[in-house]
């Protein structure tokens, strides 16, 4: 029995079989790199309606070109005398699919009952989607722009999202799942072997969610266990480590990331008032510093700086801003920006970055990174 | 038995005086004339110049997003631009063009004169749901100058309660509108198809176009009603901010989902149910022989109809639904797949033994089937839920659906429009253009949209202005591909254009059809028939012989015996 099959499920699965007990699984001519422990599976059953489908549009295909070409008409008939029904042969076709079908519901079905139930040994991992980027928060608190995950361990991630719909999709492990606002879902998977030299996975969001959709790609890097282990801890301590003077050009940049998509640097209006010169009033220090900015009730910024008012200082109002966005909103502006997760040193690096804004390039690249450079060779 | 109005005699070589009966376009004459018609026939005309100038409008929005995506980033427009592009061009294929087309438009037309009645059951009805239909498009066009939107043609909240685009509102108004226009339709036809049937039409001599613009009513008049709740309470979020869907209101987005799905799904049985009946008499009538196995199709329709109201689910089997709904609703979805299929090979079975003619419809009709049998296996591995994880939203689904909703639907609906164009505009066509263009419709459409299959396997999400650069060379392919059918559809309007004024004038029965439509001259009189006329077994083609003097096929009624039975029978 099994020399008839184990061939059969060679033809019927190609490549993916052969690797399924190994690691990846490389790129076919319809599926991409499998990189996790479900992908083998998925593809498998993937192949296998491949091949019914095969079978069928070719049954169907050439049985329509042959009685085209049989069957064409000749002269003028007009009354082919033909049979107009038979009911076994209508049983046949009817009852056959029946099975067919019933068959690959089942498989799927296995295979789906897989991908739902993540083990109970999970690693977790909390995931905040907004538009249009991605949060990855690990046990530890430390944050990421970009999924690091262990190898050889099952990963559960724990989602939701602080605006519209969203769905994280890993296309080389085969899994996605909606993120929606005020709620959570779950995902898991785990991928056994390590992204050596750079190399990553990636991810998507598949859910339409505006203007940056497209762009909310990042990369999964697949990290061996004891390397995984080692990041966490040094990725959690990140900002802490930067000495305080240092701070706003090297934390800066890296936080910026996450406002690059609304905030240019360079004066041009985006989702948000641009860092650089806007509408005339100078740059976001400039302007916050002498009050320039106008809100959409037509007020002006200098109203609430100043002793006794809303804000003591400059600072005062930048990091409400930040962590309280809908508080006012800009002139031509709205309420579009989210509440930015974004810890004391984390805000203290920021405003720092606004104060010098001549000292970043408009892709909030530091200029004077070779200046520093010749400092510490010196 | 009953009379009927022959085919008026043409004098020698089959060249053509003015036909002596009046016909319905020119029977009254003036703008007004159109604009206040209750002629069926007028108002099936007026549907279809409307959906092909809609199918215009949507068919240059897809060129733009094909050309948009030829490189990765920017090529013509930003991404704000792209995203109204293609929620434009999925709205308007969608309301505008493929839900009204076949029923609304050539359903109008043909249905009533099938039937052998002077005009559906409630003329001022019909003409209110062409009118409506235009009320729908114009809020579309007062949307655009709002701003426009960026929803997707799908509308999901939150998103579409918070965008900053301003044309949503009047947009959802359209489609709400829209969806009266065709339940009115659906009304209309269901009501028509109960009385009005002539003598001896059986519910099962009924032409199987009837059975399945009979499902389709059904559809459009169950379904469409929670559609219109649906957009009504996305308005109301979105201007009384009363939290239906949006959470931070306390609503729950999902619940829009299966609402919208409720409706949506079945609405993809309104665009292909009308489709595969077109197909199977274009078939029949093509091929000259009686359609295999009627019961079976029939009944599938009603099956397919049915069932499509418990499949709404497997839209969302990754949107966070319980793994038990998503069993239920995959496994319920593969059980809509049981009539498709018999369709299909009853269709290959009409065709064995038959005289097949490779006249322009014809070629519609297989290129109908073989695109359907594409559209249709490809569904399985979205049926199947651990493989549609990997594919929901991908180009895989795009493809998909492309192949069911253009390569079928409208294919069938562009089938239809050359099956019946003689009888609609009583001229004749090139043929030899018209398979020229078949032709370079089908290439381009396979072109475009099969390599979309290995794009959406390969990981491509859909909805994306940027993509990575691996996806590249299948994005150049199917964008040449687009091009390729855009020019099979610019061929196809200027030879039909042209044949209205430089084209021979139709026999009443160019084909060799036996239904009753093919029994009035082309284009039909005003009332159709003068007094209803006893129909017969329609696909019984024995009837029909070839006129040499006419250049066409007559119906000698005393040659079918189903004409001659007793009055009660019927
Ligand atoms: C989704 C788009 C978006 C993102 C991402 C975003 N913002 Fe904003 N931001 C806005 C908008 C829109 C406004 C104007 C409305 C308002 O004042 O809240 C704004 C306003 C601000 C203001 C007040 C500007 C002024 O001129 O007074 C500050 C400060 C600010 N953002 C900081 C940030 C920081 C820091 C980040 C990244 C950690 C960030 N924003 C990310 C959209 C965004
Ligand atoms: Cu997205
Ligand atoms: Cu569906």
């Amino acid at each position: 029995m099994n020399r008839v099959i184990a061939p059969a499920m060679f033809l019927f699965c190609g490549a993916s079989a052969a690797f399924a007990s190994g690691g990846n699984t490389p790129r076919t001519f319809w599926m991409p790199e499998g990189a996790s422990t479900i992908a083998p599976s998925i593809d498998h059953v993937f192949d296998m309606i491949n091949w019914v489908c095969y079978f069928f549009f070719a049954l169907v295909v050439i049985i329509m070109f042959w009685f085209m070409w049989k069957y064409r008409q000749r002269g003028r008939i007009v009354d082919a005398q033909g049979p107009t029904h038979n009911m076994a042969l209508e049983l046949t076709w009817t009852i056959i699919p029946i099975f067919i079908v019933a068959a690959m519901f089942f498989v799927g079905f296995k295979g789906f009952l897989n991908i739902v139930t993540p083990p109970e040994n999970s690693y977790e991992i909390d995931v905040v989607a907004q538009k249009w980027a991605w949060e990855f928060k690990y046990p530890n608190g430390a944050t990421s722009e970009d999924l690091y995950v262990p190898a050889g361990q099952p990963v559960k991630l724990i989602m939701s999202s602080r605006d519209v719909l969203h769905s994280l999709y890993i296309k080389d492990f085969r899994v996605k799942q909606d993120v929606i606002p005020g709620r959570y879902s779950y995902l898991w998977f785990q991928a056994n072997e390590p992204t050596l030299n750079d190399d990553f996975h990636w991810l998507f969001c598949t859910e339409y969610c505006g203007f940056g959709h497209s762009n909310m790609n990042r990369k999964v890097y697949v990290l061996p266990e004891d390397d995984f282990a080692e990041w966490v801890v040094e990725q959690g301590q990140w900002l802490d480590k930067i000495l305080d003077e240092d701070l706003y050009f090297k934390a800066g940049p890296k936080l910026f990331v996450r406002c690059v998509q609304c905030h240019s640097l360079d004066g041009t209006p985006g989702i948000g008032p641009s860092w650089g010169d806007h509408a005339g009033q100078g740059n976001i220090w400039e302007r916050t510093v002498s009050g320039e900015t106008v809100f959409d009730d037509g007020t002006k910024l200098s109203s609430l700086i100043g002793p006794g008012k809303a804000y003591e200082t400059p600072e005062d109002y930048l990091r409400t801003s930040m962590l309280n966005p809908g508080k006012h909103l800009v002139q031509g502006y709205g309420n579009a920006m989210a509440v930015q997760a974004l810890n004391d040193r984390a805000v203290d690096a920021l405003i720092g970055m606004m104060k010098r804004i001549d000292e970043f390039d408009a892709n909030g690249k530091w200029l004077k990174e070779s200046e520093l450079v010749d400092q510490e060779q010196q | 038995m009953s009379t009927i109005d022959l085919p008026h005699q043409d004098d020698q070589q089959g060249r053509t005086p003015a036909p002596v009966v009046d016909n319905y376009l020119t029977y009254t004459r003036g703008i007004k004339s159109w604009i206040f018609t209750l002629d069926h026939k007028r108002i099936g005309v007026m549907y279809m110049v409307s959906v092909l100038v809609s199918f215009l409008v949507g068919g240059t929005f897809a060129i733009l997003l094909r050309t948009e995506l030829l490189p990765p980033g920017k090529t013509i427009v930003g991404a704000d631009m792209y995203n109204q592009f293609f929620t434009l061009h999925g709205a308007i294929m969608v309301f505008l063009v493929i839900i009204p087309s076949i029923p609304a438009a050539l359903g109008n037309f043909v249905l009533p004169i099938m039937l052998g009645a002077k005009d559906v059951a409630f003329p001022r009805l019909n003409l209110f749901s062409y009118w409506l239909w235009i009320a729908g498009a114009i809020c579309a066009v007062v949307s655009l100058l709002m701003g426009g939107f960026d929803t997707g043609w799908t509308f999901y909240t939150p998103y579409s309660t918070t965008t900053e685009t301003g044309g949503v509102i009047a947009v959802v108004t359209g489609v709400f509108i829209l969806g009266f226009s065709s339940i009115f339709t659906g009304m209309n036809f269901i009501v028509t198809i109960h009385k009005l049937r002539p003598p001896g039409m059986t519910w099962f001599r009924m032409p199987l176009f009837l059975w399945s613009i009979y499902a389709t009513a059904m559809i459009q008049v169950l379904a469409t009603p929670v559609l219109a709740i649906t957009l009504l309470l996305l308005i109301i979020e979105r201007t009384l901010n009363i939290g239906v869907f949006n959470p931070s209101m306390g609503g729950d987005p999902v619940l829009f989902q299966h609402f919208f799905w409720f409706y949506s799904h079945p609405a993809v049985y309104i665009m292909i149910l009308p489709a595969m009946g077109i197909i199977s008499d274009v078939i029949a009538v093509h091929s000259h022989r009686h359609i295999f196995g009627y019961t079976f199709i029939a009944f599938s329709s009603i099956a397919i109809a049915v069932f499509s109201f418990l499949v709404w689910g497997h839209h969302m089997f990754t949107s966070g639904q319980s793994p038990l709904m998503n069993t239920i609703f995959s496994l319920i979805t593969f059980s809509v797949s049981i009539p498709s299929a018999i369709k299909v090979f009853n269709w290959l079975a009409t065709l064995y033994k038959g005289s097949i003619s490779l006249n322009t419809a014809m070629l519609y009709g297989l290129s109908f089937i073989f695109l359907f049998t594409i559209g249709g296996l490809t569904g399985l591995h979205l049926g199947t839920l651990n493989t549609d994880i990997h594919l929901h939203d991908t180009y895989f689904v795009v493809a998909h659906f492309h192949y069911v909703m253009m390569g079928s639907a409208l294919i069938a609906m562009i089938a239809g429009l050359h099956h019946w164009w003689p009888k609609m505009t009583g001229r004749m066509y090139s043929e030899f253009w018209g398979r020229i263009g078949c032709l370079l419709v089908f290439i381009g459409f396979n072109v475009t949209f099969f390599t979309q299959f290995m794009l959406g396997s390969q990981g491509m999400p859909r909805r994306y202005y940027d993509y990575l650069p691996e996806y590249q060379v299948y994005h150049v392919i199917s964008t040449i591909g687009s091009y390729v059918m855009a020019l099979g559809f610019v061929l196809t309007a200027v030879y039909l254009l042209a044949s209205i004024m430089f084209g021979r004038r139709a026999p009443a029965n160019p084909w060799g059809g036996r239904s009753l439509e093919w029994q009035c001259t082309s284009p039909p009189p005003h009332d159709n028939f003068k007094t209803t006329p006893r129909v017969g077994n329609c696909y019984d083609f024995s009837a029909v012989v070839w006129d040499e003097k006419q250049q066409g096929y007559v119906v000698d009624r005393s040659l079918d015996p189903t004409l001659n039975e007793p009055a009660d029978k019927a």
